[in-house]
Formats: C-alpha cells, structure tokens, sequence
C-alpha cells in the first residue's frame, strides 16, 4: 500500500509540475525565431506583423531585414482568429517596454467569420497566464469550451514540445526566421491549384472576430500605436469566389467605421493568376512570398513617406 | 455511458460500495441491477432488444429440442441481421443496439452447448440475464462462455485489496493504450485513410503501420478497462488478446487476437464442418485431385475458408470486410498448405527456427502481412483499398519531399517533430513493455507499481480529450 501512494504521490507530483511549467512559464523558455517571447527580445522594432499562418508564409523577413535595417518581426501564431491577435497585441504591450514604429494586422476576409476556437496550439506557447485565460474565456463566452477543450488546452495542448524542447526546438528555429518561414516552398503548379476544391459557402459572419478587430483598434488609438490592417493576395479563384468578396466589403467596411488605416490586396503590382506564386489558396510559395515582400516594402515605404 | 467517462467512474465507485456492503448471496443481483442501468444509459430503448433475446432464448433452451435451437438461432441472427445489415437493403434509420454483435454470439454460444449437451440449461432467468448482459463485456466482448461465467458471476465475493489493486493497475493500462496511442494515431490515420488518392506511399506506409497500432491499442485497451473493472468485482474475464504483434505466424497470431470470438467461431462453426457430411464428400474428391495432400489439410480447407468469409461479414457486409475475409483465408490455407514443405525447406538451408533472428525474421514477416490484411479492413472502399496497396508496392520513393509528405498528417508543421518524438516514444515504450511482459512476465508484474506511476503520467500529459468511444463499438 505504501508503494501505491508513493507512486501516485510522485505522479500527481510530476503531472502538477509539468502542467504548471506549461501554463506559467511557457511564455518564458526562450524559443528562437518564433514567437512573442523572441518578437520581445528583438528591442524595438519598426515594422511588427501580427497575423496567422498567412503572413508566415507570405511574408519574407530577410528582404525586410533590408529594407528596415533588421528592425522588423513577424508574429504568426494567431491561428486565423482576430480575437486571438487582440489577446496577443495586450501581451506584447503588457510584456514588452520597447517601442514598435508601425504594426501590421492580418486583414483576411474570412477571419471575421472563423469560430473562436485554438486553431493553432503554438499560441498557447506564446501567451502568460492571463493571456491564456482571456483567450480561453473568449473561447468559453462564444460556445467553444467543454470539459474536454479545457482539458486539451490547459493541459496537453503543447506539452508534445515542452517535453521535445530540447530536440525540436533546434529543428524549428532552422524551419523560421523572425517569425517568417525559410523554406523554399514551391507551387504545386496551376493544375493542381485550379482543380483544388474549397467551399466557403456556408461561412457566416461572427461577432465576436468583428468585436475583436474593433478592440485592436480602440486599444492602438489609445495608447498611440501606429497601425495598419494588411490584407495579402490570394490565389485568383480565391479572391473572385463571391463569398470571399462578400467579406471583403464586410471588413473594408468595418475598418472605415472605425477609421482604421488598412492596405488592400489590389494594391501590390502583384499577378495573383500566376500560380507559381502560390502553395496553396491563400499561403505563397518561396517565389510568391518574396514577390509580394518586394512589393509590401513599396507600399509601406510609399505609406510612410 | 461510455467506459471513459466521470458518469461511469461514479456509475463504478456506487457499485463497488454497493456490491461489497451487501450480503455476499445478493452480490448477484446488485450485478444484474447494474448490468440493466448501464444498458438503460445507452439508449433505455435498447433494453426491449436484449431482453426479448434474453427471455426467448432462455424459455426455448430449457428443453434443447431441435425444433427449439431452430428457432433460438433464427430469432437472435434475424434481430442481428435486421439491425446489422438493413443499411444495406437501403433502412438507414435503425440504431443498432448497444453490443448486439457480442451478445447474440454469447446466446447463441449458450444454446448450441445446451443443444449439444455440453452443459445444463440454466435453470435460473435472472442468472442466465446477467450472464448475457454483464456490463463490463456487453459492448466488444470478451464473448463469455456460459461454462466459464456462471459461477464467476453468481459467487460471493469478498473484498479483496489485492483485486482492487490489480483491477486498477489494468485500467490505468487500457486508458493509457486508448487516449494516449489509440487516440493520437488515429488522428494521422483518419487524415490519410480518408483520402489516400492525395498521399504518397510511405505516408501510406506510415498510416498502414500506425492503424494496425491503433487497431490493437483502441481494442486490447478497451479489453484491458473490462477485466480491470471486473477483477474489482472479483469477476476473471477471458483474456482477449495476448501480445498479439509478437506472433511467429498467422495462425498464431489468430490465436492470439480477438480469441474469444476466434474460439467461438473455431467451437460453433470450424470443428462442425471439418466433421460434416458435406465436407467429407468434398475432400475424397479434393483428394482424388490432390493424391500427394494430406487427408486433414484437405478437410481444413472448405470450413477455413466458409470461417473466414463468416468473420468478415460479422464485421459488416461491405465488399472490404468480405475481401479481408477472403485474404485472411487465403493467407491461412497457404500457412496450412505450405507447413511441410517450409519445414523441409528450413531444414535443407540450415535454417533455425528458434535462433533470435528467425524469430525476429518470423515476428516481423507475421506483422507485415497483418498490417497488408487490414489495409482492407481500414479502408473504406475497395477502390481506396486498392489505391493504398498500389502506393505501398510502387511508390517506393525515399526522399525529402516523401518524408516531409509523411510528416504533414501530423497536423500543421510546427507540431510534427515533436509529434513524431513523442508518438516513436510512445510506441516504442508500448513494444518494450509487452516484450519485457512476453519474455518474463513474473519479473515484469514485480515491478508494475513504477510502470502504473509512468502510464499514470503519460495517460494525463499525453492523452488525447473526448475519446470515449471504441472501434469495436461499431461492430
């Protein structure tokens, strides 16, 4: 009997440990080129992206590193969900001293319509505990939680790289620069791009991803940040589906409600019928993403001018 | 109520309290009470279905007539069928009940022995409902003999520590093979079987791999959970599966996978047709025609190959179950067949059977043709079936695009290394304890307390949420 409670004594003893160690300091251990905790130690920086998957792929950090002087990052793990980026701008404001010249904001049509849900479990990394929770109420408010999310997302969600990090973490940080991916990812070619099917039909707007971009602005307007909402090119069948159009207008829209600075698709000199520029609907090959990084560091050179 | 669960873990702690205060002549029917409500949380419509079939067979086998086993087996294999197989006569709206597929084989296990005499009709209605309905194996077995179960199930048990302590060591040990590699694999393997036109070969081979993993995890975990919770009761269930991966041959590893239906179907189906009239007459002319065979491998072959096809369709009438059927009857008459002349083979190369690299050799070579028979048993179409087996044989490429390919089930690329390391882990600890268990099982359960603490942790940290039901539930 006295080996049985010994046993579950240093069980509960190791599983309170790593769930504590996930939950309290995760956003502490160093991660290399991914990450708030790295975006923070960069100092100040004059172009800061907070996006999803979409700027990781289509934004090419070493072409802005030369553009502005190595004074940039790329904070990706937002999951496509603006409520998610909101919580992460508190984090960095709340986390980080340094000064931030201008912030990009992921503008993706169908992020206003995306379920308030953890997308992507690397945000998880990136967040301290209150950021956790104020996400994981967001979650709870719109619907999404049940006992077994909060299971996952308190306690296994991540834990596959906190007890790797010391392989993985060396894999990623090769995989990442600045946030931004180095792989020299290529187009599956036209064939495959235009036999690719996707269905957007049934997407609805969702308040609280409205709410949540017009808390990003309230909270840059506040404390004087300067900001722009971008919006990146998607392969042409993407960016003519009706739906997708619809979204659009509902984001211009909201954005010019609240007055908010913003950067179409349209406006980069950039062939979004060249299918060699894309991996898939919406994220770009190495050719795409350094294409459009060309032309971005036009616009927002033009912008600041 | 699934056997993972809070409802079902407090369903547990009543029962246990319940079942060992009372008076040890009552334990039975606190049992029996119990069965019913666990069945009555499924679905409470569920219970006319596995009471009729309780009562019909009861009334009829207590003076096993002919006429009366006719009637028993027509009765309990056409609710089966109407409930099983009218999807495929185009009824999609009926639910079938909760382990109608294991307590019809138990019922009608327990009238062909009354028929035949091997044991007394249960003179007792209640007894015999908690026999059929006892809850830990009502829903993928073990399919309990009656021989084996009564006076398990009708003695008084006192409360024995060490039972507890055993019962939970196995539940700990199925939870682990359930939510943490049952629950992980199948995500990569829904991902790539459910679409396999769009991988390459040795993603293919990977999900191939992993499946038979899953497969072993999701059932033997769901096995280990029944006979933890039973053995708290004081009640030994049939062991299900013993270390089934290790087998040296097919025919072997059928031994030693799902053994309670294989002994069912070996008991009420094989043994009556080897000894049938019919399949005499077929094996004098099978033996005009083959003088050189054996006279007993001739009379095996028919009823193989009628078991096999069986099998496949108890598991459902779609063409991949009966194609799986087909394979593993073709796979066991060439074990079969080919037995004398492999001997005499190995015997001229020199070959040792019992040297560490033949068994090794024997170990491997048996797995890899399990894991090309549940190809079809996995997928969903003969086409996607056919698909896999033409990646698997003809896209044998090993470069970095492939490996990457193989990597993205995994989930988005930033999770895959890490899912990688943890799932080899995860997999390679699971070999390394049944391997330690099949070599020195004593030596093994010496040190269970420090493997539970592991299993405990990992179960917590690493198992997958929400994963209450089992593979076996459909069937």
């Amino acid at each position: 009997m006295k080996r049985i409670i010994i046993t579950i004594l240093i069980s509960i003893f190791i599983i309170t440990g790593a769930v504590a160690s996930k939950n309290l300091y995760s956003c502490r251990i160093p991660i290399k080129n991914r990450g708030i905790s790295d975006a923070i130690a960069s100092g100040d920086l004059d172009l800061l992206f907070i996006g999803s998957s979409t700027f990781r792929s289509n934004v090419d950090m070493h072409l802005l590193d030369d553009a502005y002087e190595g004074r940039v990052y790329d904070i990706s793990y937002g999951g496509n969900q603006c409520v998610a980026t909101s919580i992460q701008y508190d984090e960095i404001k709340s986390r980080s001293d340094h000064d931030y010249g201008l912030m990009v904001f992921e503008m993706g049509p169908l992020m206003i319509t995306e379920d308030v849900k953890l997308s992507d479990s690397r945000v998880i990394w990136d967040l301290s505990l209150k950021g956790k929770l104020d996400l994981y109420n967001e979650m709870r408010k719109a619907g999404n939680t049940d006992a077994s999310v909060a299971y996952e997302y308190f306690i296994t969600s991540g834990m596959d790289d906190l007890i790797t990090y010391p392989v993985t973490e060396r894999i990623y940080a090769t995989r990442y620069y600045k946030g931004s991916k180095t792989d020299a990812t290529q187009s599956p070619g036209a064939e495959v791009l235009d036999s690719e099917e996707f269905d957007i039909s049934d997407a609805m707007p969702n308040e609280a991803q409205e709410r949540a971009v017009r808390d990003i602005i309230e909270k840059c307007k506040r404390d004087g940040q300067a900001f722009v909402f971008l919006e990146s090119p998607v392969y042409y069948r993407l960016g003519e589906d009706p739906v997708y159009k619809k979204y659009e207008e509902r984001f211009i829209r909201l954005l010019k409600e609240e007055d908010a600075p913003y950067i179409l698709a349209s406006e980069a000199d950039f062939d979004d019928h060249l299918a060699e520029y894309f991996e898939d609907m919406n994220h770009m090959s190495d050719a795409g993403r350094k294409a459009y990084t060309r032309e971005l560091i036009r616009i927002l050179k033009d912008r600041q001018n | 109520m699934s056997l993972i669960s809070i409802q079902f873990a407090i369903f547990m702690l009543i029962l246990l309290t319940v079942y060992y205060l009372v008076p040890g002549k009552h334990q039975w029917k606190v049992l029996l009470a119990a069965s019913l409500c666990f069945y009555v949380f499924a679905k409470p419509v569920y219970i006319i279905f596995i009471l009729t079939s309780i009562a019909v067979t009861w009334y009829l086998m207590r003076k096993p007539t002919r006429a009366r086993l006719i009637w028993t087996i027509v009765i309990n294999l056409g609710i089966l069928i109407v409930f099983r197989y009218s999807v495929y006569f185009g009824i999609h709206d009926l639910l079938v009940p909760l382990g109608m597929s294991f307590y019809t084989f138990m019922t009608l296990g327990y009238a062909l022995d009354c028929y035949d005499r091997k044991i007394e009709p249960c003179d007792n209605l209640f007894h015999y409902a908690l026999f059929i309905s006892y809850f830990p194996q009502i829903t993928e077995g073990p399919i309990g003999t009656y021989q084996d179960m009564k006076d398990r199930l009708i003695a008084v048990h006192r409360f024995d520590r060490d039972n507890i302590i055993k019962g939970g060591y196995r539940v700990i040990q199925g939870l682990f093979k359930k939510l943490v590699i049952a629950g992980r694999l199948s995500y990569y393997v829904d991902t790539v079987y459910g679409n396999p036109k769009a991988y390459g070969g040795l993603t293919l081979i990977a999900a191939t791999f992993f499946y038979a993993i899953e497969l072993y995890a999701d059932f033997s975990g769901y096995m280990d959970i029944a006979c933890g919770i039973s053995g708290m009761l004081g009640i030994k269930l049939k062991e299900n599966f013993m270390r089934p991966y290790f087998s040296k041959n097919v025919p072997e590893y059928w031994r030693r996978w799902h053994i309670s239906l294989n002994e069912w179907f070996s008991t009420h189906l094989f043994m009556p047709a080897v000894t049938s009239g019919w399949n005499k007459k077929i094996s004098k002319v099978m033996y005009k025609i083959f003088p050189k065979a054996k006279k007993g491998t001739i009379r095996m072959i028919f009823p193989m190959i009628i078991v096999w096809i069986t099998t496949g369709i108890w598991h459902g009438a779609e063409a991949v179950y009966v194609a799986w059927g087909v394979y593993f009857a073709v796979i066991m008459l060439l074990s079969v067949c080919t037995a004398a002349w492999v001997k005499s083979f190995s015997e001229k190369i020199h070959w040792k059977a019992d040297r560490l690299y033949a068994r090794i050799f024997q170990t491997v070579r048996t797995f890899v043709i399990v894991c090309l028979g549940e190809v079809l048993f996995r997928s969903e179409t003969l086409s996607d079936a056919f698909h896999v087996y033409k990646g698997i044989f003809t896209d044998t490429r090993i470069n970095a695009a492939s490996v990457i390919g193989a990597l993205t089930p995994f989930g988005n690329g930033n999770q895959a290394a890490a899912s990688v390391i943890i799932i080899a882990l995860l997999i390679g600890g699971l070999f390394v304890t049944e391997l330690m268990a099949e070599h020195n099982e004593k030596a093994f359960m010496k040190h269970r307390c420090v493997y539970a603490g592991v299993l405990m942790v990992v179960t917590v940290l690493f198992g997958v949420a929400g994963q209450s039901s089992f593979m076996y539930q459909a069937f």
